[in-house]
C-alpha cells in the first residue's frame, strides 16, 4: 500500500511537470510544422515569460493588492503580453530575414538568439535566482495519517487544468477559426497557400505568437510551483520541452501532450526509482533513442524529404 | 507617407516598449528576505525611450533609408576592385601564412609570459575551430556536442597519466584517436538524421558524456576533476623545476641555465603551435581531396550528391571523425595546459563558443576561422569591462552575421582551376 | 581594464619590462585573484573589499619593512581556464605573493603555478581538501575545509540521536564534498544513511526528491550545496508536509534563501564559521569598513583581510622578501588576527576554524542552535 501510494505520488509529479513541458512543446512543434526549423530561443521566451509574471506579481504586492484572483490574472496577461511580443520580435529579427536559405543558416540565428536572451535577462536582472512569493497553498491528502500520505497540491491541480484549458482552447482554435485553417495550410505547402492569397507571414508570426503566449502561461505556473527563476533555467526546460515534441511526433498538437506527459513521467520515475544524478541522462538518451529508431515520433505524420 | 507603414512603425516601436522596459526598467531585487521592485536608472528608462523612437523612424522611414543605404559609396575601397588571380592570390597566400608562422615562432621569446599563455589558449581554439570548421563548414553538419569530444582528449590523458603514468607525447595519439573513434561510434548512428535533429542530438550527446564524468566518480574524480597531470617533456626533459618523475632529467640542468618558468610556458606554446599548423595543413590537404569535395558536395546538395554516386555515410562519418579527432589534439594540449580538468570546463556553452568562432570567421574558411578564434579569446582580455557582455555580443553578433553575411568575414573561396582565354 | 592593454602594448620590448622590474624593487606586490564578473562576482566582491581594507590600513601604518602594498587585482571569473591565465599574468607582473583564488577549481590549477614559481599563496575561500594535501610548500588558506565543517555537521546530528538521516548533494565539488564528509561522521556514530543522493545544480524540480525523502521517512536532510537548491527542496518539502529537519553547510547561510525558501526557511540548522564581525576585538574594523560604505559580515572579507595581514607579518617576521622563507615563517608563529588566532600546520591549514551550528530564521536572522 505504502509503495503503490509513493508510485502515485512519483505520477503525479510526473505527470506535473510533463503537463508544463507540454505547454512549452506547442511553441516548438507548431512552428517546425510550419517553417520546419527548430526556435532554440523559445525556451528563452518561457524563462522571460516567468520574469514577467514574477515582476508583475511583486509590483502589485508593492501596491498593497491582495486578492489573489486579480493577481494572477494580472500577471497572466503581463505575461503571455510580454512573451508574445517577444516571441514576434525573435521572429521578425532574427528568422524572417534568413527563411528559405539554408537549413544551418536560421538554425545558428535561433541559437545566437538564444544566447542573446539569456544574457540579455542575466544583465537587466542580475544572474541570482529570485524567489516566487507562495500565493497558492495547501493540498488535498490522502492515506493514512501514520504513513505515507499522497498528496495533491492546488498549485498540481491549477496545472493539470490550465493545461488541459489550454490545449483544448488552442484545437479549437486551430480546427475551426480561419487562422487556424490558414496555420493548417501554410504548414501543408507554404508555397501554395501563399498563392492562395493567405499572407504567409502574418500566419507565421501568428505562430510564434500563439507558442510564446503559451510558454508565458509556463513560466507562470512553473513559476509558482517550483519557487524561482534564474536566467539559465530556460534552457535546459527548452530543451526538455524539445525532447516532449519530438517524442508524440513533431508537428502534432496531441503529441506534444503526450510526449510531455511521458517525458515528465520517465523523469520523476527516474529520480523515484534510481536516482536524480541520472533525470537528465535518461530524458536525453530518450531523444537520442526516439530520433534514431522512429524519427516522426509517437503521433506524428511521416515527413517526405522535399527537394 | 503611406499609412500602414506609419501603422506598422507605431506597432513595431510599442512592441520594442514592451519587450524592453519590463525587464530592463523594472529590477527584481532582495529587500532583506522579500523580494522588492526597483526603477531602473533614469538613463536606462530614456534609452528604452531612445529605442522605441529609433524603431519608430526607421520603420517609418524603412524603404527610403534601405535605399539609400544601397546607394552610398561602398566603404571598402576594395570591394570594386577585380579579384586577384588564382595564381597570384594562392602564391600571397602561402606567403603570408609562411611568415606568420614564422612570426609566431620567434614572437614569444619577446614578449612577457602572460601574453604567450594567453597565445597558448589561442591555438587551442584554433585547433578546435579548425575542426569543428571541417563538421560545420566543410559538412554542413551542425554539431553542438562538440565539446565533448574535446573532453574525450583531455580526460583520456588526464586517466592515463593518473593511472598509468603515460606521458603528453604517449597520450597525444591516443587521446585524439580515442577522440575519434567516439566520433565514428556516435557519428554512425546519428548521421542519418537530418540538419535540425543532428545537431540536438549532437547537444544531448555533450550534456550525457558530461554528465557521465561528473557522476562516475570512483573513475573520473567527478566535480573534483583530475589534478596533477604532468607538463609536456622534450626528449625526456621536465621543464619544472624539480624532476617529477624518475629517469627524467630537467631542461634546465642539461643545458646548465638558471631555471625559469617562462620555459615551460614557452615549450607548451610552442607544442600547442606545432599541432595548430599540422592541423591547419591537414585539413587543407583534405579540403582539396576528393574527401574534401564530397563534403562540400553533400552539403550543397545531398539529393544531387547521392545521386552521383557519393556514399552519404561514408563522407559525413569521415568529417566528424577527424573534426573529433583534431577535438582530441586540443583537449590532450588543454589538459597539459591546465595540469588540472574537471567536468565544469566541458559545458554547452563551450560548444557554442566554439561554434560562435566558426560562424564569425566565416564557415569553411581557414583564415578567417582563426582570426575569429583569436578575436574571441582576445578582446575579452582586452576589454574585461565589456567582459560582462561578452556572450551578450557573440549572440546578436550569431543572429547579425546570419542575415547579413552568412559567408563570414571572410569568406571562403573555392580553388578552382581556370582555363586559359584563348587569345 | 586599462592596465591590460597598456600591459600588451608595452610587453612587445622587453626593456620596458626591465623597467618595471626596476621599480617594482620600492613597493610589495600582492596579487588578488577572483572573481570580479560572472556569476559568482557577489563573492569576489567580499573578497577583493577585505584585502583592499586590509592593504590599504597596513600602508597607512608604515606599510611593511619600510616598503608600501600594492595590490595587484585579477579576474578569474570562477573559471579554471581563466584561472590559469591571470596567474601568468600575475606571474608576469613579479608578484610574489596572491590572495586568492575564491572557487576551489580555479585555485586548484592556478597553485600549480604559483608553487612553480615560487609564489606564495593564501586563498581566503577555497575550502577542498585537494588544495593543500599536495604536499605545496607556499599554499595556505585562512578558511576551514570542507573536511572540518563535515564532521561538526556530522557530529551535530549524531548528538540529537535520529533514527535516519538523508544526505543530498548537488554534484560539485563542494557540495559532494562536505555531504561525503558528514556521512563518513555519521556512520562512524551509528547512524542509518537512508539516502545518499545526487541532483543536478541548476534544477528548479525537486518534487521527486522530496517524495523520496517523504517515503524514507527521515529525521534530518544533510544537503551539501548552494542555497539557490535548497531554497527550492525547502520550499518544495513544506508543500509536501516533509517534517524533517533540514541543515545545511556555509554556502546556504545567505539571505537569499529566504527570498526563495519564504517561512520553510525557519529551524534550517546552518554550519558557519563564528560571525567574526560580530567579535568585540573586530569593531574598530568593522567601524573602518562602515565608514568606506562596505560590509564586513560576507563569509570572506575578514578571512581575505587576515590572508593580507599574514603576508605582511610573516614577511616582517622572516625579515625577507622571500616567499618560501616567508612560509616557514608563516607555519612557526602565531599570529592574532581578525578570525582569531591562527597557527599553520604542515600542509598550510589552519590548525584551528571553528564552525558553528546555527539556526536560520525566517526573517534571515540566525540565532546559535542548542
Amino acid at each position: 500500500m505504502q509503495d503503490l501510494l509513493y508510485f502515485f505520488q512519483q505520477l503525479i509529479n510526473g505527470l506535473t511537470i510533463g503537463s508544463t513541458y507540454a505547454l512549452i512543446a506547442i511553441g516548438y512543434t507548431m512552428v517546425y510544422g510550419i517553417i520546419g526549423m527548430i526556435n532554440f530561443a523559445h525556451g528563452e521566451i518561457y524563462m522571460i515569460g516567468a520574469y514577467t509574471a514574477l515582476i508583475a506579481i511583486t509590483g502589485l504586492a508593492t501596491l498593497g493588492i491582495a486578492w489573489l484572483p486579480l493577481i494572477l490574472i494580472v500577471a497572466l496577461l503581463c505575461a503571455v503580453i510580454v512573451s508574445s511580443s517577444m516571441g514576434w520580435a525573435v521572429e521578425r529579427v532574427a528568422y524572417r530575414p534568413v527563411r528559405g536559405r539554408h537549413r544551418l543558416i536560421p538554425l545558428i540565428s535561433a541559437i545566437g538568439m538564444s544566447i542573446f536572451l539569456q544574457n540579455y535577462v542575466h544583465l537587466a536582472q542580475g544572474s541570482r535566482n529570485i524567489g516566487f512569493p507562495a500565493l497558492m497553498e495547501g493540498s488535498f491528502r490522502f492515506g493514512s495519517a501514520e504513513g505515507f500520505q499522497l498528496s495533491l497540491s492546488y498549485m498540481q491541480i491549477t496545472i493539470f487544468i490550465t493545461t488541459l484549458v489550454c490545449m483544448t482552447i488552442l484545437s479549437l482554435f486551430i480546427s475551426r477559426s480561419r487562422i487556424g485553417r490558414a496555420c493548417r495550410a501554410v504548414s501543408q505547402d507554404l508555397g501554395m497557400a501563399n498563392l492562395l492569397g493567405i499572407d504567409t507571414n502574418r500566419i507565421i508570426s501568428a505562430t510564434f505568437v500563439i507558442g510564446a503566449a503559451l510558454a508565458a502561461v509556463a513560466g507562470l505556473l512553473l513559476g509558482m510551483y517550483y519557487g524561482s527563476v534564474d536566467p539559465l533555467f530556460g534552457f535546459i526546460a527548452g530543451l526538455k520541452a524539445f525532447t516532449a515534441a519530438v517524442l508524440g511526433g513533431i508537428g502534432s498538437i496531441p503529441g506534444a501532450m503526450l510526449g510531455g506527459l511521458i517525458l515528465g513521467v520517465a523523469e520523476s520515475m527516474t529520480s523515484g526509482y534510481l536516482s536524480g544524478e541520472y533525470k537528465d541522462v535518461v530524458s536525453f538518451s530518450l531523444l537520442i533513442l526516439i530520433l534514431l529508431f522512429k524519427p516522426t515520433g509517437l503521433l506524428g505524420k511521416p515527413e517526405v524529404e522535399k527537394i | 507617407m503611406a499609412t500602414p507603414n506609419f501603422k506598422h512603425a507605431l506597432f513595431c516601436a510599442i512592441v520594442t516598449l514592451i519587450i524592453a522596459y519590463p525587464i530592463l526598467g523594472l529590477n527584481l531585487v532582495a529587500q532583506g528576505t522579500k523580494v522588492g521592485l526597483e526603477g531602473a536608472t533614469t538613463s536606462t528608462v530614456i534609452s528604452v525611450v531612445l529605442a522605441a523612437f529609433v524603431v519608430f523612424f526607421f520603420q517609418l522611414f524603412r524603404d527610403s533609408i534601405m535605399g539609400n543605404l544601397g546607394k552610398l559609396p561602398k566603404l571598402n575601397p576594395l570591394s570594386g576592385r577585380e579579384p586577384m588571380p588564382q595564381a597570384k592570390r594562392a602564391k600571397l597566400e602561402s606567403w603570408v601564412l609562411t611568415a606568420i608562422v614564422v612570426f609566431a615562432l620567434f614572437w614569444p621569446f619577446l614578449v612577457s609570459r602572460g601574453s604567450v599563455d594567453l597565445a597558448t589558449l589561442v591555438l587551442i581554439y584554433v585547433m578546435l575551430a579548425l575542426g569543428l570548421n571541417v563538421v560545420v563548414g566543410l559538412a554542413g553538419l551542425l554539431d553542438l556536442g562538440y565539446v565533448a569530444f574535446y573532453a574525450v582528449g583531455a580526460y583520456t590523458f588526464a586517466l592515463l597519466s593518473q593511472y598509468f603514468g603515460f606521458s603528453f607525447w604517449a597520450a597525444l595519439p591516443i587521446g585524439a584517436c580515442l577522440a575519434a573513434l567516439f566520433g565514428l561510434v556516435l557519428g554512425f548512428p546519428v548521421l542519418r538524421l537530418r540538419g535540425d535533429y543532428l545537431a540536438i542530438v549532437t547537444l544531448g550527446f555533450g550534456e550525457i558524456i558530461r554528465i557521465l564524468l561528473n557522476n562516475w566518480t570512483a573513475v573520473t574524480g567527478g566535480p573534483n576533476g583530475i589534478g596533477g597531470i604532468p607538463e609536456p617533456t622534450l626528449f625526456g626533459m621536465e621543464f619544472g623545476r624539480r624532476v617529477k618523475e624518475e629517469g627524467n632529467t630537467s631542461f634546465h640542468e642539461t643545458f646548465g641555465i638558471a631555471y625559469s618558468g617562462e620555459h615551460k610556458v614557452i615549450f607548451l606554446y610552442l607544442i600547442a603551435l606545432v599541432l595548430a599548423v599540422i592541423t591547419a595543413l591537414v585539413i587543407r590537404r583534405l579540403m582539396r581531396m576528393p574527401v574534401g569535395r564530397a563534403w562540400e558536395a553533400l552539403r550543397e546538395d545531398e539529393i544531387a550528391a547521392r545521386s552521383l554516386g557519393l556514399s552519404r555515410t561514408a563522407v559525413k562519418l569521415s568529417a566528424f571523425t577527424i573534426g573529433a579527432f583534431f577535438a582530441g589534439f586540443a583537449g590532450t594540449v588543454f589538459a597539459s595546459k591546465q595540469g588540472f580538468i574537471s567536468p565544469e570546463s566541458f559545458v554547452f556553452l563551450e560548444s557554442a563558443i566554439i561554434l560562435a568562432i566558426v560562424v564569425l570567421g566565416g564557415m569553411g574558411s581557414q583564415i578567417g576561422v582563426i582570426l575569429a578564434a583569436i578575436a574571441v579569446t582576445i578582446l575579452p582580455e582586452l576589454a574585461r569591462e565589456f567582459a560582462d557582455y561578452r556572450m551578450l555580443i557573440f549572440g546578436a553578433a550569431m543572429v547579425l552575421m546570419m542575415v547579413w553575411r552568412p559567408q563570414g568575414l571572410m569568406p571562403m573561396r573555392r580553388i578552382h582551376i581556370e582555363l586559359k582565354r584563348q587569345e | 581594464m586599462n592596465t591590460s592593454v597598456k600591459k600588451l602594448v608595452t610587453a612587445v620590448s622587453a626593456s620596458v619590462a626591465l623597467m618595471a622590474a626596476g621599480q617594482a624593487a620600492a613597493e610589495i606586490k600582492i596579487g588578488i585573484a577572483g572573481p570580479m564578473t560572472g556569476p559568482v562576482a557577489q563573492y569576489g566582491d567580499m573578497q577583493f573589499s577585505g584585502s583592499r581594507m586590509a592593504i590599504e590600513r597596513i600602508n597607512a601604518a608604515g606599510g611593511v619593512m619600510g616598503e608600501e602594498l600594492v595590490a595587484v587585482e585579477v579576474d578569474d571569473v570562477c573559471d579554471p581556464k581563466q584561472a590559469v591565465t591571470v596567474a601568468n599574468r600575475l606571474v608576469n607582473e613579479g608578484v610574489q605573493y596572491v590572495v586568492g583564488h575564491l572557487c576551489s577549481s580555479s585555485t586548484q590549477p592556478a597553485s600549480d603555478i604559483y608553487e612553480d614559481e615560487g609564489i606564495l599563496m593564501i586563498t581566503p575561500a577555497s575550502t577542498s581538501p585537494e588544495i593543500t594535501q599536495r604536499g605545496y610548500e607556499l599554499v595556505f588558506r585562512t578558511i576551514g575545509l570542507d573536511s572540518m565543517q563535515g564532521p561538526v555537521a556530522g557530529n551535530y546530528i549524531a548528538a540529537q540521536k535520529p533514527e535516519r538521516v538523508a544526505v543530498v548533494h548537488d554534484k560539485q565539488q563542494y557540495g559532494e564534498g562536505i555531504a561525503t564528509a558528514v556521512r563518513d561522521t555519521l556512520k562512524d556514530g551509528g547512524i542509518e544513511i537512508a539516502m545518499f543522493e545526487g541532483i543536478t545544480a541548476g534544477d528548479k524540480d525537486f518534487s521527486s526528491l522530496v517524495t523520496k525523502i517523504k517515503q524514507a521517512d527521515v529525521d534530518y536532510v544533510y544537503y551539501g550545496g548552494y542555497h539557490p537548491e535548497l531554497g527550492l527542496i525547502l520550499r518544495q518539502a513544506r508543500q509536501a508536509d516533509v517534517d524533517a529537519k533540514f541543515m545545511g553547510p556555509e554556502g546556504v547561510g545567505n539571505k537569499d534563501i529566504n527570498t526563495i525558501a519564504g517561512d520553510a526557511a525557519e529551524g534550517l540548522l546552518v554550519t558557519l564559521p563564528p560571525a567574526f564581525d560580530q567579535k568585540e576585538e573586530n569593531q574598530e574594523l568593522v567601524a573602518a569598513f562602515a565608514e568606506k560604505g562596505e560590509d564586513p559580515s560576507g563569509p570572506f572579507v575578514l578571512p581575505s583581510y587576515t590572508a593580507v595581514q599574514l603576508i605582511a607579518e610573516g614577511i616582517e617576521m622572516a625579515d625577507s622578501k622571500d616567499p618560501f622563507e616567508v612560509a616557514s615563517a608563516l607555519r612557526s608563529g602565531t599570529f592574532e588576527t581578525p578570525i582569531g588566532t591562527v597557527q599553520y600546520d604542515k600542509a598550510g591549514d589552519l590548525k584551528a576554524f571553528e564552525f558553528v551550528v546555527y539556526e536560520w530564521h525566517a526573517d534571515g536572522s540566525k540565532t546559535p542552535a542548542n
